[in-house]
Protein backbone atom coordinates (compact mmCIF):
# COMPACT_ATOMS: atom_id res chain seq x y z
CA UNK A 1 0.00 0.00 0.00
CA UNK A 2 1.50 3.80 -0.66
CA UNK A 3 2.08 6.08 2.46
CA UNK A 4 4.40 8.46 0.23
CA UNK A 5 2.26 10.03 -1.91
CA UNK A 6 2.42 14.46 -1.31
CA UNK A 7 0.71 16.69 -2.72
CA UNK A 8 1.34 20.53 -2.53
CA UNK A 9 -0.86 22.56 0.61
CA UNK A 10 -3.17 24.39 -2.33
CA UNK A 11 -4.67 26.52 0.28
CA UNK A 12 -1.15 28.42 1.61
CA UNK A 13 -0.08 28.89 -1.95
CA UNK A 14 -3.65 30.59 -2.58
CA UNK A 15 -2.60 33.14 -0.25
CA UNK A 16 -1.21 36.07 -2.87
CA UNK A 17 -4.20 35.00 -5.37
CA UNK A 18 -6.59 35.94 -1.98
CA UNK A 19 -5.39 38.82 -1.58
CA UNK A 20 -4.92 40.12 -4.76
CA UNK A 21 -8.68 39.00 -5.79
CA UNK A 22 -9.92 41.11 -2.45
CA UNK A 23 -7.76 44.21 -3.81
CA UNK A 24 -9.96 44.03 -7.07
CA UNK A 25 -13.05 43.51 -5.89
CA UNK A 26 -12.39 46.43 -3.35
CA UNK A 27 -11.55 48.85 -6.10
CA UNK A 28 -14.32 47.17 -8.46
CA UNK A 29 -16.99 48.56 -5.78
CA UNK A 30 -15.07 51.50 -5.02
CA UNK A 31 -15.35 52.34 -8.64
CA UNK A 32 -18.42 51.19 -9.66
CA UNK A 33 -20.20 52.06 -6.38
CA UNK A 34 -22.01 48.41 -6.88
CA UNK A 35 -21.03 44.83 -5.88
CA UNK A 36 -21.19 45.17 -1.71
CA UNK A 37 -19.45 46.65 1.09
CA UNK A 38 -16.85 46.67 2.93
CA UNK A 39 -15.96 48.27 6.20
CA UNK A 40 -12.37 48.05 7.63
CA UNK A 41 -12.69 46.65 11.13
CA UNK A 42 -14.90 44.26 9.32
CA UNK A 43 -12.23 42.69 6.93
CA UNK A 44 -9.56 42.65 9.33
CA UNK A 45 -11.48 40.59 12.02
CA UNK A 46 -12.11 38.17 8.74
CA UNK A 47 -8.35 38.55 7.72
CA UNK A 48 -7.40 37.84 10.77
CA UNK A 49 -9.74 34.53 11.29
CA UNK A 50 -8.39 33.51 7.77
CA UNK A 51 -4.74 33.60 9.21
CA UNK A 52 -5.75 31.57 12.39
CA UNK A 53 -7.18 29.22 10.60
CA UNK A 54 -4.11 28.76 8.75
CA UNK A 55 -1.84 28.73 12.08
CA UNK A 56 -4.85 26.33 13.60
CA UNK A 57 -4.13 23.55 10.42
CA UNK A 58 -0.23 23.68 11.39
CA UNK A 59 -0.71 23.40 15.11
CA UNK A 60 -3.50 20.78 15.48
CA UNK A 61 -3.44 19.19 11.88
CA UNK A 62 -1.06 15.80 13.26
CA UNK A 63 -4.82 15.38 15.76
CA UNK A 64 -6.29 14.84 11.99
CA UNK A 65 -3.57 13.49 10.17
CA UNK A 66 -2.95 10.52 12.50
CA UNK A 67 -6.61 9.96 12.52
CA UNK A 68 -6.86 9.48 8.86
CA UNK A 69 -3.24 7.42 8.65
CA UNK A 70 -4.50 4.60 11.20
CA UNK A 71 -7.35 4.30 8.81
CA UNK A 72 -5.09 4.23 6.61
CA UNK A 73 -2.96 1.42 7.93
CA UNK A 74 -6.10 -0.76 8.26
CA UNK A 75 -7.71 -0.26 5.06
CA UNK A 76 -6.84 -3.09 2.60
CA UNK A 77 -8.05 -0.96 -0.40
CA UNK A 78 -6.35 1.41 -2.50
CA UNK A 79 -7.84 3.72 -5.19
CA UNK A 80 -4.18 5.07 -6.16
CA UNK A 81 -3.47 8.44 -7.75
CA UNK A 82 -5.31 8.07 -11.52
CA UNK A 83 -7.07 11.52 -12.45
CA UNK A 84 -10.15 9.73 -12.06
CA UNK A 85 -9.46 8.99 -8.75
CA UNK A 86 -8.25 12.20 -7.94
CA UNK A 87 -11.99 13.59 -9.71
CA UNK A 88 -13.76 11.01 -8.02
CA UNK A 89 -12.55 11.85 -4.57
CA UNK A 90 -13.15 15.39 -5.48
CA UNK A 91 -16.83 14.53 -5.82
CA UNK A 92 -16.98 12.22 -3.11
CA UNK A 93 -15.26 14.95 -0.60
CA UNK A 94 -17.80 17.33 -2.16
CA UNK A 95 -20.77 15.05 -0.54
CA UNK A 96 -18.62 14.77 2.61
CA UNK A 97 -18.59 18.57 2.63
CA UNK A 98 -21.81 18.95 1.98
CA UNK A 99 -22.60 16.77 5.40
CA UNK A 100 -20.27 18.27 7.64
CA UNK A 101 -21.33 21.52 6.57
CA UNK A 102 -25.11 20.37 7.34
CA UNK A 103 -23.98 19.02 10.91
CA UNK A 104 -22.16 22.69 11.51
CA UNK A 105 -25.60 24.12 11.08
CA UNK A 106 -27.56 21.58 12.85
CA UNK A 107 -25.48 20.60 15.90
CA UNK A 108 -24.41 22.96 18.20
CA UNK A 109 -21.48 21.53 19.45
CA UNK A 110 -20.24 21.73 15.59
CA UNK A 111 -21.91 25.42 15.04
CA UNK A 112 -19.71 26.50 18.10
CA UNK A 113 -16.79 26.39 15.31
CA UNK A 114 -18.49 27.74 12.11
CA UNK A 115 -20.65 30.36 13.63
CA UNK A 116 -17.81 32.72 13.16
CA UNK A 117 -17.68 32.25 9.22
CA UNK A 118 -21.41 33.69 9.44
CA UNK A 119 -20.43 36.27 12.04
CA UNK A 120 -20.09 39.29 9.39
CA UNK A 121 -23.04 41.21 8.38
CA UNK A 122 -21.31 41.73 5.21
CA UNK A 123 -20.55 39.56 2.69
CA UNK A 124 -17.26 40.26 0.24
CA UNK A 125 -14.25 37.88 -0.61
CA UNK A 126 -12.85 38.72 3.19
CA UNK A 127 -15.92 36.67 4.31
CA UNK A 128 -14.57 33.60 2.88
CA UNK A 129 -11.19 33.68 5.03
CA UNK A 130 -13.20 34.09 8.16
CA UNK A 131 -12.92 30.69 8.74
CA UNK A 132 -12.70 28.38 12.24
CA UNK A 133 -10.15 28.07 14.51
CA UNK A 134 -11.65 25.35 16.65
CA UNK A 135 -12.64 22.71 13.97
CA UNK A 136 -10.38 20.26 15.41
CA UNK A 137 -12.81 20.05 18.45
CA UNK A 138 -16.27 19.70 16.72
CA UNK A 139 -14.34 15.52 15.62
CA UNK A 140 -15.78 15.94 11.95
CA UNK A 141 -12.93 14.58 10.61
CA UNK A 142 -14.79 11.05 11.34
CA UNK A 143 -16.58 11.97 8.11
CA UNK A 144 -13.85 11.91 6.01
CA UNK A 145 -13.58 8.49 7.66
CA UNK A 146 -15.39 6.27 4.60
CA UNK A 147 -13.29 7.86 2.22
CA UNK A 148 -10.11 6.53 3.53
CA UNK A 149 -11.63 3.50 4.20
CA UNK A 150 -12.42 2.98 0.31
CA UNK A 151 -8.87 3.54 -0.33
CA UNK A 152 -8.56 7.06 -0.98
CA UNK A 153 -5.05 8.14 0.52
CA UNK A 154 -5.31 10.81 2.93
CA UNK A 155 -2.83 13.37 1.51
CA UNK A 156 -5.04 13.05 -1.64
CA UNK A 157 -8.44 13.57 0.24
CA UNK A 158 -6.68 16.85 2.17
CA UNK A 159 -5.65 17.67 -1.35
CA UNK A 160 -9.21 18.08 -2.55
CA UNK A 161 -10.70 19.35 0.35
CA UNK A 162 -8.22 22.35 -0.23
CA UNK A 163 -9.17 22.49 -3.77
CA UNK A 164 -13.11 22.44 -2.55
CA UNK A 165 -11.99 25.34 -0.07
CA UNK A 166 -10.44 27.44 -2.72
CA UNK A 167 -13.50 26.57 -5.08
CA UNK A 168 -15.27 28.60 -2.41
CA UNK A 169 -13.30 31.77 -1.82
CA UNK A 170 -14.57 33.13 -5.21
CA UNK A 171 -18.38 33.08 -4.40
CA UNK A 172 -18.20 34.93 -1.54
CA UNK A 173 -18.93 38.40 -3.52
CA UNK A 174 -21.88 40.68 -4.26
CA UNK A 175 -20.42 41.50 -7.13
CA UNK A 176 -20.89 38.88 -9.59
CA UNK A 177 -25.14 38.75 -9.53
CA UNK A 178 -26.51 35.43 -11.50
CA UNK A 179 -24.34 32.63 -13.75
CA UNK A 180 -25.47 30.81 -16.59
CA UNK A 181 -28.15 28.64 -16.52
CA UNK A 182 -26.76 26.06 -16.66
CA UNK A 183 -24.06 26.54 -13.94
CA UNK A 184 -26.35 27.57 -11.31
CA UNK A 185 -28.18 24.37 -11.75
CA UNK A 186 -25.14 22.17 -10.75
CA UNK A 187 -22.60 24.52 -9.53
CA UNK A 188 -22.65 26.44 -6.33
CA UNK A 189 -22.46 30.24 -6.76
CA UNK A 190 -22.44 33.45 -5.61
CA UNK A 191 -26.20 33.51 -5.80
CA UNK A 192 -26.91 30.18 -3.81
CA UNK A 193 -24.20 30.99 -1.24
CA UNK A 194 -25.29 34.65 -1.06
CA UNK A 195 -29.09 32.88 0.24
CA UNK A 196 -26.92 30.17 2.63
CA UNK A 197 -25.30 33.31 4.51
CA UNK A 198 -29.03 35.04 4.98
CA UNK A 199 -30.48 35.37 8.38
CA UNK A 200 -33.62 36.53 6.89
CA UNK A 201 -36.11 33.56 8.01
CA UNK A 202 -36.45 31.93 4.36
CA UNK A 203 -33.32 31.52 3.98
CA UNK A 204 -31.92 29.83 7.39
CA UNK A 205 -30.64 26.25 7.02
CA UNK A 206 -30.27 26.01 3.27
CA UNK A 207 -27.90 25.95 0.84
CA UNK A 208 -24.89 24.01 2.81
CA UNK A 209 -23.24 22.84 -0.89
CA UNK A 210 -19.40 23.60 -1.15
CA UNK A 211 -19.00 22.92 -4.88
CA UNK A 212 -21.75 21.03 -6.48
CA UNK A 213 -25.36 22.20 -5.35
CA UNK A 214 -26.72 19.49 -6.89
CA UNK A 215 -26.71 17.83 -2.68
CA UNK A 216 -28.65 20.31 -1.68
CA UNK A 217 -31.07 19.67 -4.65
CA UNK A 218 -30.61 16.56 -3.65
CA UNK A 219 -31.36 16.55 -0.11
CA UNK A 220 -34.17 18.98 -0.05
CA UNK A 221 -32.48 21.62 1.65
CA UNK A 222 -32.13 24.43 -1.62
CA UNK A 223 -33.47 27.85 -1.51
CA UNK A 224 -32.83 30.07 -5.03
CA UNK A 225 -31.81 33.74 -3.46
CA UNK A 226 -35.02 35.74 -4.16
CA UNK A 227 -35.61 39.43 -5.22
CA UNK A 228 -37.68 39.45 -3.60
CA UNK A 229 -36.12 39.06 -0.40
CA UNK A 230 -32.83 40.75 -0.08
CA UNK A 231 -30.31 39.01 1.81
CA UNK A 232 -29.48 39.96 5.55
CA UNK A 233 -25.94 38.87 5.82
CA UNK A 234 -25.34 37.71 9.35
CA UNK A 235 -26.60 35.90 12.37
CA UNK A 236 -29.77 35.96 13.57
CA UNK A 237 -28.41 37.80 17.06
CA UNK A 238 -25.25 39.65 15.28
CA UNK A 239 -22.18 39.87 17.52
CA UNK A 240 -21.11 43.31 19.41
CA UNK A 241 -17.17 42.35 19.34
CA UNK A 242 -14.93 42.67 16.32
CA UNK A 243 -12.47 41.09 18.48
CA UNK A 244 -11.21 37.69 17.21
CA UNK A 245 -11.15 35.75 20.11
CA UNK A 246 -14.48 36.77 20.85
CA UNK A 247 -15.48 35.86 17.39
CA UNK A 248 -13.94 32.31 17.64
CA UNK A 249 -14.78 31.04 21.15
CA UNK A 250 -18.09 32.84 21.87
CA UNK A 251 -20.39 29.77 20.65
CA UNK A 252 -17.92 27.75 23.03
CA UNK A 253 -18.61 30.03 25.99
CA UNK A 254 -22.26 30.17 25.88
CA UNK A 255 -22.46 26.34 25.67
CA UNK A 256 -20.34 26.02 28.88
CA UNK A 257 -22.70 28.44 30.24
CA UNK A 258 -25.55 27.11 29.13
CA UNK A 259 -24.32 23.25 30.23
CA UNK A 260 -23.36 24.31 33.47
CA UNK A 261 -26.10 26.19 34.55
CA UNK A 262 -28.01 25.13 37.86
CA UNK A 263 -31.05 22.65 38.01
CA UNK A 264 -31.00 21.00 34.24
CA UNK A 265 -31.59 17.40 33.35
CA UNK A 266 -28.28 15.45 32.29
CA UNK A 267 -31.03 15.82 29.23
CA UNK A 268 -31.36 19.44 29.14
CA UNK A 269 -27.68 19.79 29.35
CA UNK A 270 -26.92 17.50 26.56
CA UNK A 271 -29.17 19.70 24.86
CA UNK A 272 -27.39 22.83 25.05
CA UNK A 273 -24.91 20.81 23.44
CA UNK A 274 -25.51 19.38 20.79
CA UNK A 275 -29.45 20.04 20.04
CA UNK A 276 -29.93 22.54 16.64
CA UNK A 277 -28.97 25.79 17.87
CA UNK A 278 -31.24 27.83 18.96
CA UNK A 279 -32.50 24.82 21.90
CA UNK A 280 -33.40 26.20 25.38
CA UNK A 281 -34.87 23.91 28.02
CA UNK A 282 -37.33 26.74 29.25
CA UNK A 283 -38.32 28.15 25.41
CA UNK A 284 -36.75 31.54 26.02
CA UNK A 285 -34.80 30.88 22.56
CA UNK A 286 -35.91 29.83 18.82
CA UNK A 287 -34.30 27.13 16.42
CA UNK A 288 -34.40 27.98 12.63
CA UNK A 289 -37.83 26.17 12.63
CA UNK A 290 -39.81 28.36 15.27
CA UNK A 291 -38.07 31.34 13.68
CA UNK A 292 -39.95 30.60 9.98
CA UNK A 293 -42.69 29.69 12.04
CA UNK A 294 -42.92 33.24 13.67
CA UNK A 295 -42.55 34.99 10.67
CA UNK A 296 -44.76 33.07 8.52
CA UNK A 297 -47.42 33.82 11.60
CA UNK A 298 -46.60 37.28 10.46
CA UNK A 299 -46.38 36.94 6.77
CA UNK A 300 -49.12 33.98 6.11
CA UNK A 301 -48.67 34.87 2.23
CA UNK A 302 -45.21 33.78 2.06
CA UNK A 303 -46.45 30.48 3.24
CA UNK A 304 -45.44 27.72 0.33
CA UNK A 305 -42.65 30.16 -1.59
CA UNK A 306 -38.86 28.62 -1.25
CA UNK A 307 -38.11 28.69 2.31
CA UNK A 308 -41.37 28.00 3.54
CA UNK A 309 -42.48 24.99 1.91
CA UNK A 310 -42.42 21.76 4.30
CA UNK A 311 -42.83 24.00 7.58
CA UNK A 312 -46.59 26.06 6.91
CA UNK A 313 -48.16 24.04 9.10
CA UNK A 314 -45.62 23.87 12.23
CA UNK A 315 -47.31 26.31 14.76
CA UNK A 316 -45.86 30.03 16.18
CA UNK A 317 -43.73 29.41 18.97
CA UNK A 318 -44.75 30.85 21.78
CA UNK A 319 -41.55 32.55 23.51
CA UNK A 320 -40.78 33.12 26.82
CA UNK A 321 -39.45 36.71 27.35
CA UNK B 1 5.90 27.62 0.88
CA UNK B 2 7.96 28.48 2.85
CA UNK B 3 6.62 29.65 6.73
CA UNK B 4 8.76 33.18 6.61
CA UNK B 5 7.31 33.69 3.23
CA UNK B 6 3.40 33.02 4.06
CA UNK B 7 3.80 34.91 7.53
CA UNK B 8 4.89 37.80 5.29
CA UNK B 9 2.35 37.61 3.02
CA UNK B 10 -0.35 37.43 5.46
CA UNK B 11 1.08 40.10 7.44
CA UNK B 12 1.70 42.56 4.52
CA UNK B 13 -1.91 41.21 3.05
CA UNK B 14 -3.74 42.11 5.79
CA UNK B 15 -1.93 45.63 6.30
CA UNK B 16 -2.40 46.98 2.65
CA UNK B 17 -6.24 46.15 2.55
CA UNK B 18 -6.55 47.47 6.14
CA UNK B 19 -4.81 50.77 5.09
CA UNK B 20 -6.73 50.89 1.85
CA UNK B 21 -9.63 50.57 3.30
CA UNK B 22 -8.85 53.04 5.96
CA UNK B 23 -7.90 55.76 4.13
CA UNK B 24 -10.80 55.39 1.30
CA UNK B 25 -13.37 56.09 4.64
CA UNK B 26 -14.35 52.64 5.03
CA UNK B 27 -13.70 52.99 9.05
CA UNK B 28 -16.78 55.50 9.29
CA UNK B 29 -19.81 54.63 12.15
CA UNK B 30 -22.95 54.05 11.08
CA UNK B 31 -24.97 57.55 11.51
CA UNK B 32 -28.56 56.65 11.77
CA UNK B 33 -31.14 59.04 11.05
CA UNK B 34 -34.43 58.72 13.33
CA UNK B 35 -35.97 57.38 10.43
CA UNK B 36 -33.77 54.41 10.44
CA UNK B 37 -34.57 53.45 14.31
CA UNK B 38 -37.41 51.63 14.08
CA UNK B 39 -36.01 49.41 11.08
CA UNK B 40 -33.04 48.61 12.13
CA UNK B 41 -34.99 47.01 15.37
CA UNK B 42 -37.00 45.05 13.66
CA UNK B 43 -33.87 43.77 12.04
CA UNK B 44 -32.54 42.50 14.81
CA UNK B 45 -36.06 41.22 16.70
CA UNK B 46 -38.50 41.23 13.92
CA UNK B 47 -41.01 39.64 16.55
CA UNK B 48 -41.22 43.23 18.64
CA UNK B 49 -43.69 45.64 18.56
CA UNK B 50 -41.75 49.38 19.30
CA UNK B 51 -43.43 51.90 21.40
CA UNK B 52 -40.43 54.33 21.15
CA UNK B 53 -36.91 55.64 20.95
CA UNK B 54 -34.41 58.18 21.31
CA UNK B 55 -31.69 58.44 19.03
CA UNK B 56 -27.99 60.10 20.16
CA UNK B 57 -27.39 63.53 18.78
CA UNK B 58 -24.27 61.97 17.09
CA UNK B 59 -26.39 59.37 15.55
CA UNK B 60 -24.74 56.27 16.85
CA UNK B 61 -26.87 54.78 19.20
CA UNK B 62 -30.75 54.96 20.09
CA UNK B 63 -32.53 53.63 23.45
CA UNK B 64 -35.55 52.10 21.78
CA UNK B 65 -38.91 50.79 24.03
CA UNK B 66 -40.83 48.15 22.82
CA UNK B 67 -43.53 46.31 24.43
CA UNK B 68 -41.09 43.47 25.21
CA UNK B 69 -39.00 46.00 27.49
CA UNK B 70 -36.56 48.77 27.08
CA UNK B 71 -33.60 47.78 24.09
CA UNK B 72 -29.90 49.39 23.16
CA UNK B 73 -29.37 49.73 19.31
CA UNK B 74 -25.95 51.06 18.15
CA UNK B 75 -23.20 51.45 15.41
CA UNK B 76 -21.48 48.64 14.98
CA UNK B 77 -19.00 49.36 11.97
CA UNK B 78 -20.98 50.42 9.03
CA UNK B 79 -24.06 48.12 10.70
CA UNK B 80 -25.81 48.02 13.86
CA UNK B 81 -26.19 45.87 16.98
CA UNK B 82 -29.01 45.55 19.28
CA UNK B 83 -29.43 44.49 22.83
CA UNK B 84 -32.24 44.27 25.31
CA UNK B 85 -31.40 45.96 28.32
CA UNK B 86 -32.16 43.44 30.97
CA UNK B 87 -29.15 41.82 32.55
CA UNK B 88 -26.75 45.02 32.53
CA UNK B 89 -24.39 47.48 34.28
CA UNK B 90 -24.59 51.03 33.47
CA UNK B 91 -21.83 53.32 34.82
CA UNK B 92 -19.87 56.86 33.88
CA UNK B 93 -17.68 57.49 31.28
CA UNK B 94 -16.19 60.66 30.25
CA UNK B 95 -17.52 60.53 26.63
CA UNK B 96 -21.31 59.68 28.68
CA UNK B 97 -22.36 56.11 29.63
CA UNK B 98 -20.22 52.34 29.38
CA UNK B 99 -23.09 49.56 29.57
CA UNK B 100 -21.48 46.15 30.08
CA UNK B 101 -23.99 43.36 29.20
CA UNK B 102 -22.36 40.70 30.61
CA UNK B 103 -21.95 38.62 27.71
CA UNK B 104 -18.73 36.92 26.14
CA UNK B 105 -20.19 37.80 22.21
CA UNK B 106 -21.22 41.59 23.22
CA UNK B 107 -19.26 42.69 25.97
CA UNK B 108 -19.81 46.46 26.40
CA UNK B 109 -20.93 49.52 24.31
CA UNK B 110 -19.35 53.09 24.66
CA UNK B 111 -22.30 55.56 24.43
CA UNK B 112 -20.82 59.16 23.42
CA UNK B 113 -23.72 61.59 25.12
CA UNK B 114 -23.53 65.57 26.00
CA UNK B 115 -24.21 66.72 29.81
CA UNK B 116 -28.19 67.04 28.36
CA UNK B 117 -28.57 63.86 27.13
CA UNK B 118 -26.62 61.91 29.94
CA UNK B 119 -29.08 63.45 32.28
CA UNK B 120 -32.04 62.54 29.70
CA UNK B 121 -30.46 58.49 28.98
CA UNK B 122 -30.50 58.39 32.75
CA UNK B 123 -34.04 58.99 33.69
CA UNK B 124 -35.25 57.10 30.49
CA UNK B 125 -32.96 53.78 31.66
CA UNK B 126 -34.49 54.48 34.95
CA UNK B 127 -38.32 54.46 34.09
CA UNK B 128 -40.40 51.94 35.46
Amino acid sequence: MTDQITYPDVVQFAVPFFIAAILIEFLWIAMTKRGGRYETRDAVTSLIMGAGNVASGIVLGFVAWGFFMALWAITPLDMGTSIWAVLLCFVLDDLRYYWVHRFGHRIRWVWASHVNHHSSQHYNLTTALRQTWTGTFTFMMVVRAPLILMGFHPALVLFCGGLNLIYQFWIHTEAIGRMPRWFEAVMNTPSHHRAHHGRNARYLDCNYAGVFIIWDRMFGTFVPEQESDRVDYGLVHNLGSFNPLRVAFHEWVGIWRDVTQPGLTLRQRLGYAFAPPGYSHDGSRLTSEQIKAAHLARHPEDAGTPGFEERTGSPAPVVAE
Amino acid sequence: MAIELLLALVIGGIATIAALLHLSGRSERRRMMVDDVEAEWLRHFPDDIVIDHTLSRDGHAALVRTEAGPGLLWAFGADTVAQRLRDYDLTDHKRGYRVDFHDFATPHVILHLDEFERRHWRNLLERP
